[in-house]
């Protein structure tokens, strides 16, 4: 009976291991709102409730996780009708204002108890960045779309729910800098779930 | 795996599903644009002269062809306007360019844009059958009214334009007296350095 009872109980230990790995190798979809900072704020101050991320990650160690990022974050806002100055030149008029943000990274977590179903995680991202902002006054637009460098410095936490499944929520910090935009920046709160295999 | 690309690919078409896209009226697409000399003194001037049509610029004008003007329903509305502006501003119409500080020119053109798109599907796949299509097309048509008042003698031995306004926009099909004068009056509003007084 002891020995069963033993069996059972390194059976459990084992399966639980194995529920727990599940997860390290994980792609996970998220929903993204996000809110504009520095420029990027100033031009669009309305938060964006339009946004999607995808991870991948693979386990290189127990604790550390490598692999790519993909991100599309549509910031919107209609600015009523003002005059804008430059010069001698005045411009009247509505203004519709979208700034489309893709980043696309190589990143790194590192992963605090990777054992147990709470996993609270750091995590950085380098690549790039694609900016598109469109200024649209009347029947004109103006249209400025630099690739950007990109670093996101980024905290979040998992919980595993499932054998291959957790929710994942995070948030991150997108920073896409050169080229004659200037400095596009924003955070993300993502929420979404990670699928291991 | 292959469920969680479907996954992802649903949350992209959800995300293009919502991708903002307000509805404009016409009146949003209307642009009040002003520029001026910064070293014309315009409070030393007083009086302006003013044709009592409004020439439709249409293309250049054959040896001997008379251009086309504004309905005078129209043009009398929107020449009564800027009379009333220029009063304002302190100045006075005088009906000889010659005994005139200065004369304002105004002049209207219209510009329409044809957009076509081919089925492609139809060409590729032969889901309509053989033959040659039709392209689907819109077509949107902007207005603009310009003004400009000219200077000359004294410092001007050319004439030359020292306050140029244009005003653009989508045209209804109907003409929308609010929408002109809206304009019109916004462009003296942003042109505060024409008051003389």
């Amino acid at each position: 009976m002891k020995r069963i009872i033993a069996l059972l109980i390194f059976c459990f230990f084992v399966s639980m291991t194995s529920v727990f790995s599940q997860v390290d190798n994980h792609l996970s979809i998220q929903y993204d709102m996000s809110f504009g900072t520095g420029d990027l704020g100033d031009y669009i101050s309305a938060p964006s409730f339009r946004g999607a991320s995808a991870q991948y990650r693979y386990a290189a160690t127990h604790n550390i996780l490598v692999g790519i990022d993909a991100a599309w974050n549509v910031f919107y806002e209609k600015r009523d009708y003002d005059s804008y100055t430059s010069g001698t030149m005045t411009l009247s008029g509505v203004q519709y204002r979208y700034q489309n943000q893709v980043p696309l990274l190589v990143a790194i977590d590192y992963v605090f108890n990777p054992e147990k179903a709470f996993q609270p995680y750091l995590g950085l991202g380098l690549g790039t960045m694609y900016s598109e902002r469109n200024t649209q006054m009347g029947i004109w637009v103006l249209e400025e779309n630099p690739w950007q460098f990109a670093l996101k410095p980024e905290v979040g936490i998992m919980y595993k729910f499932a054998y291959s499944n957790a929710i994942k929520l995070g948030v991150k910090y997108y920073s896409g800098f050169g080229g004659d935009l200037g400095t596009q920046s924003y955070i993300t709160v993502s929420v979404g779930v990670a699928f291991g295999f | 795996m292959k469920k969680n690309v479907f996954y992802l690919i649903g949350i992209i078409l959800l995300m293009v599903s919502c991708y903002p896209d307000e509805t404009m009226y016409y009146d949003d697409t209307d642009l009040v644009y002003t520029n001026y000399t910064e070293t014309f003194d315009f409070a030393g001037k007083g009086t302006y002269a003013m044709p009592d049509k409004i020439v439709k610029v249409t293309g250049n004008l054959a040896e001997g062809q008379e251009p086309e003007y504004v309905s005078p329903t129209y043009a009398t509305v929107i020449l009564g306007n800027i009379e009333s502006n220029m009063t304002t501003l302190g100045w006075t119409r005088v009906e000889d360019p010659a005994d005139a500080d200065l004369t304002l020119f105004p002049a209207v053109w219209t510009n329409t844009t044809v957009v076509y798109w081919y089925d492609y599907w139809c060409w590729y796949y032969y889901y309509c059958g053989w033959g040659w299509y039709y392209p689907s097309y819109s077509t949107y048509t902007s207005g603009t009214l310009v003004m400009g008042l000219a200077a000359s003698g004294g410092d001007y031995v050319e004439p030359s334009i020292v306050w140029a306004a244009a005003i653009n926009g989508l045209m209804s099909g109907s003409y929308d007296v609010t929408r002109v004068t809206n304009a019109l009056n916004q462009a003296f509003k942003q042109s505060p350095y024409l008051n003389t007084k």
